[in-house]
């Protein structure tokens, strides 16, 4: 207990002292560096400079995630975000029109093959097996046309780095970091890539997503605790469901259904493009016009109607598996867009974040039950989600125990106004966490375009301090009683198979 | 479903790519793009402290941030064989295990009550430190920056928190079937004990003391081994008085650090695992061989090879595997050169169990390709102008350019090393690219390792032609029982013992055993290869024994009569047996089964009870034979129901270094009432490392006089 004061004092001098010479970042010139417009098809273009390397970062953001995903189609977005590196009606395109035609006939054969397939136990298996073969060879006339990989082919030979993209339930984003002088070439294959896609060895990609789903989820510990989690958690809203999908759905895809995703989902109202670099903004823009302006407007669709409905108890799962053991607990809290954000993520800080933290403190350092602790948010946070503890056991340690020291942490936070002191040490973390940020290109556009699209305003990016410099010991408080209760949890204990 | 279309498609688009490029894209090929701005090379001072302290400083204004990284020269290929973990637990307790001035609890909260950061790390030829804070903060976190490197206390309950948390880490190790996979392939790579690719286990982390950490941070935590970039908001000079005050009177080092030890760069002929996971839903294949150094001559030509067989999307593999063939979300590989020792090449990839075999066969396939099929021009373009267009990434983050700096620096290479890369990297043609893969790519000795549930493999491992695949066990090995020296402990251990003798003969013919002559076949297994060796021996307990290894038509001697001994050096010469080398023999003859056996009534050992368990499908007991300071001598698993040993198992000499080594009795044989081993399987840390067969065995034989006298060459 001694030594609890001696910190308290310590870190009470460290606060003194950085209030003291008051370090004044100055976010007015951050703001002034910013340009945004859009053109007369509705996409949006932030442009953020930065000259210290002639460098550029870009980023186009679709606001659709897997939580946009329909019934019998779940993690489409996902197929769609690999879908849409196959080439267009030019680039990697040998004779369009007829592989367009092997396309159709290639589509019809599935269609035929998968109506047969999905009728299960009464299928006709001669006819299934027919039908497949009919498939295969459709399959086959299609994928002789094009040339794969010439997007990112186009993109490596011209200098790209860290060419990405990633859909998660929140959104599907596309990457890539460039030499500044390359930005016209971006334009033109971004542009193409997205007013004339063509979806290439639609067939044989649904089994790279299958195995993809194998590595990332079937095969990983912690992966299928946390799918377990959300399965548990949620009754209505669709973060219920990995962003992959569920294996038959994967196998259900047609190129129909990841047309009809993106012909909804991709207009330019529903897109947008982050650059931060060595660029002029008048330049972006006169290139933006060049090749963005052929994107036919579509009005934005509409936001997501499902809401989870209050949780009436706690829920729980108790997994068998072949892992070590893991623990998790989770609470739902709002999204990212409510006001009372903002304390939900200094909770998430203060319980969990770092070695200081009174869970760190509790189960690694005092009761070594756990390895590791942490919290975070879960499986996204554009919509009301989870608040999550995630520990992974010690070897011979028993969740039940670990979960009544985790328990009693929350209790405490409901019960103890937290001292003055420890907002303040989360307030300087998260400016520090802040300022460090700004060091990455490709972190800042991330930003910038999260920005704009949850919040419908990229401004809202720096006024993030200003929220959480706003927080009392009491907000804290009044957050944490009225989402971190018992009926609103979820415990999942990964246990380790016996034998 | 396009497994059997693969190869086809492959020619395919190898045709079709090379029609495409031309209409298609014209619009794209005609852009013209201006000149890139300059990059703006930074200008980094360097300062040597009087006490050889390396500084690099770099004065970057933009952000209020000031970070510092350290590179120092010490390395987990530092560990004692029997304390593999150390290292790293030494640079984890630098942070967490407190310092004079402060308890690390009290470091945690000062750095992360301002959001700053100071960390420390392990790597196998080097350690790091690393300090980020906000510019007011500065001197807070070069003070805890010194008093982490120079002033740690090693507190013991952080220790134990640091043992645990090392424990969790083993327990979960096989979790992660990538990691799983990449580990044993390179334990097979540079052989289990190699500093390169060894692991810490349970028996490693428990071996390890306090003391240990004291010494290893004395050793290697010293000014003239530490070099330290320092950058960002940063006046320079200010900052070398800031430093000096915090480490200028850090006393420079007493011992020198030995280099990384070299490895034989050379290929084996192929070899082929599997590890059988029946919960895995994947395979993962993993193929390649021994590589090479940075500074061989065609390093240049290297990277451009690798952009083109491994390297992301547009790479030979990951075009045929997931592209054409859709058998994996993830497939690839590398040429890595290192800058100490032969580095290596690998492909891999995460394919359904169902086609593992398949998915195999095309990587291999494709590094033949790399011989026979110059690069396209596309593949060009890739390779070369990728690297080269992509060049200014090197100089956009400012911490790395820092540790590229002090890397070249600490290796003695020129500061414009990568300029150097860059300039021969664009002189690469793709003749050049052909010669590499010629001169580094070996298709025909390759080391193949493949994880997964092998009953779902729709074709055998077999079929790859690279014969029968071993099977790699990655069973962790169980925390040894603490062992409880108490008298029912050593009452049931001297219980088991003497049955055990009554099992393999009793007292009476055991006893009647003096003169000892056994001559057996040993296949011992090295990189893949087994070499044949016959041995004589002749033994006259305690101190007088003959031993000829006949090993490719040479001798080699091990003589000894009394406190004389003659041995075959590594010249090919005899010497004189030192004194050491009579202890060491001496020694074995304790952990001689025979030996042993004929003491339970008289013994030089306690015999201590060590937990019994289900071991190679039979109940056993373990008996723990110590001397009375503790010392364990070995220990024996003996059978619950034969009451006959079926294992010893302790830690010593092998002719692949030191470590855990293990005798497990295949077959026993009958020799004038007396039981004892015929075959025996030799595990050195759970790799099979010799079988021995013994070919005959004779009790009191007669001994031809110059029998123990120094061998005739």
């Amino acid at each position: 207990m001694r030594r609890r004061l001696l910190w308290q004092l310590i870190v009470a001098v460290a606060v003194a002292l950085s209030t003291a010479q008051a370090f004044a970042f100055d976010f007015s010139k951050l703001e002034d560096s910013v340009t945004e417009f859009s053109l007369d098809n509705g996409l949006k273009f932030i442009v953020m400079e930065r000259h210290d390397a002639p460098v550029v970062s870009l980023i186009t953001w679709a606001d659709v995630g897997a939580c946009q995903d329909p019934l019998e189609y779940t993690g489409i977005a996902h197929m769609l975000e690999h879908m849409a590196f196959k080439g267009t009606k030019t680039l990697g395109a040998t004779d369009i029109d007829a592989e367009l035609e092997a396309m159709d006939a290639e589509d019809v054969a599935w269609e035929a093959y998968n109506t047969e397939r999905k009728k299960g136990p009464l299928a006709d298996p001669d006819r299934v097996e027919e039908l497949k073969a009919k498939f295969d060879a459709a399959v086959t006339v299609a994928e002789e046309f094009g040339s794969l990989n010439v997007i990112n082919g186009l993109l490596e030979k011209h200098g790209g780095v860290a060419i990405n993209a990633g859909t998660s339930k929140d959104y599907t984003a596309y990457q890539v970091e460039l030499p500044s002088n390359k930005l016209e070439l971006w334009m033109a294959i971004e542009s193409d890539r997205f007013t004339n896609p063509v979806f290439r060895t639609m067939y044989t990609e649904r089994e790279v997503i299958a195995e993809e789903r194998k590595q990332v989820l079937e095969d990983n510990p912690i992966m299928r605790a946390l799918t377990s989690l959300q399965s548990t958690a949620f009754e209505a809203h669709p973060y219920q469901v990995p962003v992959i999908g569920h294996m038959s759905d994967i196998r259900n895809y047609s190129r129909q259904a990841v047309q009809a995703h993106f012909d909804k989902y991709y207009g330019p109202t529903n897109l947008v493009i982050a650059i931060v670099g060595d660029v002029d903004p008048k330049h972006v823009k006169k290139l933006a016009e060049k090749y963005f302006a052929d994107l036919k407007h579509r009005p934005k669709p509409p936001p997501l109607a499902t809401i989870e409905p209050e949780q009436q108890g706690e829920k729980r799962a108790y997994l068998q598996d072949p892992a070590q053991p893991l623990f998790l607990a989770a609470y739902h809290v709002p999204g990212v867009t409510h006001p009372d954000w903002p304390a939900v993520d200094a909770i998430m800080d203060y319980l969990g974040g770092g070695r200081s933290a009174p869970l760190y403190e509790r189960l690694v350092k005092d009761e070594q039950l756990a390895a590791d602790v942490g919290m975070q948010w879960w499986p996204g946070n554009k919509y009301p989600c989870l608040a999550i503890v995630y520990a992974m056991l010690t070897p011979g340690s028993e969740n039940s125990a670990l979960e009544e020291v985790t328990l009693a942490e929350f209790d405490r936070l409901r019960e103890d106004l937290l001292p003055s002191e420890e907002v303040e040490k989360i307030k300087a973390r998260a400016k520090a966490g802040y300022i460090n940020g700004l060091t990455n290109n490709l972190g800042m556009a991330d930003a910038l375009a999260r920005y704009q699209t949850y919040f419908g305003d990229w401004r809202e990016v720096l006024r993030e301090l200003d929220r959480i410099n706003a927080l009392t010991p009491e907000d804290i408080q009044r957050v944490a009683r009225e989402y971190f209760v018992e009926t609103n949890r979820t415990i999942v204990h990964l246990n380790t198979t016996q034998g | 479903m396009k497994t059997k279309l693969g190869a086809l498609l492959v020619a395919l688009t190898l045709m079709l790519g090379m029609a495409v490029s031309a209409g298609a894209q014209g619009a794209i090929d005609e852009i013209e793009y201006p000149k890139l701005n300059e990059i703006k090379t930074p200008d980094i001072k360097q300062v040597v402290l009087d006490n050889g302290l390396r500084l690099y400083l770099l004065e970057d204004h933009a952000l209020p941030l000031v970070r510092a990284s350290l590179r120092v020269n010490t390395g987990s290929y530092l560990d004692p064989p029997n304390k593999v973990g150390l290292a790293s637990m030494t640079s984890d307790l630098l942070r967490i295990g407190g310092t004079e001035k402060w308890t690390s609890d009290e470091i945690d909260e000062m750095l992360e009550g301002v959001g700053a950061s100071v960390e420390t790390g392990m790597d196998v030829e080097s350690a790091s430190a690393s300090m980020n804070v906000l510019t007011e903060y500065t001197d807070m976190g070069l003070e805890v920056l010194a008093q982490v490197l120079r002033y740690p206390v090693f507190d013991d309950e952080k220790m134990n928190l640091a043992i645990t948390q090392a424990k969790s880490g083993i327990s979960r190790r096989n979790e992660d079937p990538y990691d799983m996979t990449r580990r044993e392939w390179v334990k097979k790579l540079y052989g289990g004990s190699s500093p390169y690719a060894r692991q810490s286990e349970y028996a490693t982390i428990d071996a390890i003391s306090r003391d240990d950490l004291v010494a290893f941070h004395s050793m290697c935590y010293r000014p003239e081994n530490v070099q330290m970039a320092i950058y960002g908001d940063i006046d320079p000079d200010a900052i070398v008085e800031k430093i000096n005050a915090h480490f200028g009177d850090w006393e420079r080092g007493t011992q020198s650090i030995l280099p990384p030890p070299d490895v034989p760069r050379h290929c084996a002929s192929p070899q082929v695992y599997v590890i059988h996971k029946p919960d895995l839903q994947q395979a993962t294949v993993r193929m390649g061989h021994i590589g090479g150094l940075v500074s061989d001559p065609d390093y240049a030509d290297r990277i451009v090879m690798n952009a083109i067989l491994g390297g992301g999307f547009g790479s030979r593999i990951l075009d045929v595997v997931r592209v054409q063939m859709g058998l994996a979300y993830v497939a690839g590989g590398r040429v890595i050169s290192n800058y100490t020792h032969p580095g290596y090449f690998f492909l891999y990839a995460q394919t359904s169990n169902a086609s593992a075999v398949t998915a195999a066969r095309a990587m291999i396939e494709q590094i033949g390709r790399m011989h026979t099929d110059p690069p396209t021009e596309a593949e060009m373009a890739k390779g070369k102008d990728g690297y080269l267009n992509s060049f200014v990434f090197n100089f956009d983050q400012k911490g790395e350019v820092m540790n590229r700096l002090m890397t070249y620096d600490f290796h003695g290479m020129p500061e414009n090393f990568l300029q150097l890369e860059k300039q021969a990297v664009e002189r690469v043609t793709p003749e050049a690219v052909v010669k590499t893969a010629k001169a580094n790519l070996f298709p025909d000795s390759l080391l193949v390792v493949i994880s997964g549930n092998t009953e779902e493999f729709e074709e055998s491992v077999e079929a790859l032609g690279f014969g029968i695949p071993d099977t790699i066990d990655v069973t962790i090995p169980k925390p040894a029982a603490e062992l409880t020296i108490n008298e029912e402990a050593i009452a049931r251990g001297s219980e088991i013992l003497a049955r055990a003798a009554e099992a393999h003969g009793g007292e009476g013919n055991l006893k009647k055993v003096e003169a000892i002559r056994t001559n057996s076949t040993v296949t011992v297994l090295m990189g893949g290869q087994s070499f044949p060796v016959t041995v004589e021996k002749l033994e006259v307990p305690p101190n007088q024994h003959r031993s000829v290894v006949n090993m490719m038509g040479r001798q080699i001697f091990d003589v000894r009569d009394g406190e004389k001994g003659w041995q075959t050096g590594q010249t090919g010469l005899l010497e004189d047996a030192g004194a050491e080398a009579l202890a060491e023999a001496d020694k074995d003859l304790k952990r001689e089964l025979l030996h042993i056996l004929q003491h339970v009534d008289d013994p030089y050992y306690r015999a201590v009870f060590a937990g019994s368990e289900e071991f190679g499908g039979v109940a056993v007991d373990w008996v723990a034979l110590v001397y009375d300071d503790g010392e364990e001598i070995c220990r024996l698993a003996v059978a619950a129901e034969s009451h006959q040993i079926v294992c010893q198992k302790y830690w010593g000499n092998s002719f692949m270094g030191e470590g855990m080594l293990e005798h497990l009795v295949q077959d026993v044989m009958e020799t004038e009432g007396v039981i004892l081993p015929k075959s025996v399987e030799v595990r050195k840390d759970g790799e099979k490392i010799m079988t021995v067969e013994t070919t005959e065995r004779a009790f009191n034989v007669a001994i031809p006089a110059d029998a123990f006298a120094k061998p005739e060459i």
